[in-house]
């Protein structure tokens, strides 16, 4: 289910080209979710709609190996490096399930803030 | 005793009640974090996570490694609230889980996540302080090829050699 993105004019626009290319966002959302098995980390911005994410299995661990904290750490730096560049000066993280990504991503996340 | 297949069963399943418990527990929550029963519910100072849960061999005592984000004092008040609460979640458990007899529960303050994280950042630094030296090395060698004709395998195998040892000495005094 999309956002309900007010459509401006009629169909014969089609669509609008690729409108997530350079979109500054100064403040955005971190969600981690963080089972016993797996953490997957999203940026969206304030009203949720996705900016990039990305996951202890995108990040190549398999197995057992994806509960560690250690892939979740990893995981969550990959998924900011992304959004850094862009330029994303505020973040909420909200924090969902209860796993060991949960302190290792907030940890992570805080690192790269504080270089 | 217990069959130790059953000891981490068993274990499992009280990993999964207490992570519960600590999730929609409203009492649980509040010893752990004062604010919550405000219902400031977005900005939460620390956090606590269950990282390990060990059973003995008999299924008498359970201890919980926990390990709490935050500052001292958000860390000693939610061991604090954790501790106070050990025979509410005692009986919690006990009604949650069929067992012969529920154990006593201990928790731990479990610091391996912090240790971790933090050998994790000096390895890092180790590395990008190698990273730089080889870039320069491999610069100063790769001159050294051209003007004696060295094969360049020889040469990038030199260059990674000799910038380790140095850089280790400095930091050989890691607190960890």
């Amino acid at each position: 289910m999309a956002k309900a993105i007010p459509r401006i004019g009629s169909r014969r626009n089609g669509r609008i080209g690729s409108r997530k290319s350079a979109r500054r966002i100064p403040k955005g959302v971190i969600h981690v979710q963080a089972s016993f098995n797996n953490t997957i980390v999203t940026v969206t911005d304030v009203r949720g709609r996705v900016v990039s994410w990305s996951s202890v299995g995108t990040c190549g661990f398999k197995g057992t190996r994806r509960g560690t904290p250690f892939a979740a750490q990893t995981a969550a730096a990959n998924a900011i490096r992304t959004v850094v560049d862009q330029g994303m000066q505020r973040v909420e993280v909200m924090i969902k399930s209860l796993g060991l990504g949960r302190d290792a991503a907030l940890r992570a996340i805080h690192e790269v803030v504080y270089y | 005793m217990a069959n130790p297949r059953r000891v981490k069963m068993v274990a499992k399943q009280i990993r999964r009640e207490l992570s519960d418990m600590l999730l929609t527990d409203k009492v649980l929550q509040y010893a752990v974090l004062p604010e919550a029963a405000l219902g400031a519910d977005r900005y939460l100072s620390s956090l606590t996570t269950i990282s390990d849960v060990e059973v003995s061999a008999d299924l008498q005592v359970v201890k919980v490694y926990v390990s709490v984000f935050g500052d001292e004092r958000g860390k000693e008040v939610a061991l604090a609230g954790l501790k106070s609460k050990a025979k509410y979640v005692r009986s919690e458990l006990g009604k949650r889980m069929k067992l012969r007899l529920t154990p006593e529960i201990r928790f731990i303050e479990d610091e391996s996540l912090e240790r971790g994280s933090r050998v994790l950042a000096i390895l890092d630094k180790i590395k990008d302080e190698n990273d730089k030296k080889t870039t320069e090395d491999s610069q100063n060698w790769y001159e050294f090829e051209i003007k004696h004709g060295f094969a360049s395998s020889r040469g990038g195998s030199f260059s990674t050699f000799t910038p380790w040892s140095i850089s280790f000495q400095p930091v050989s005094t890691m607190e960890i």
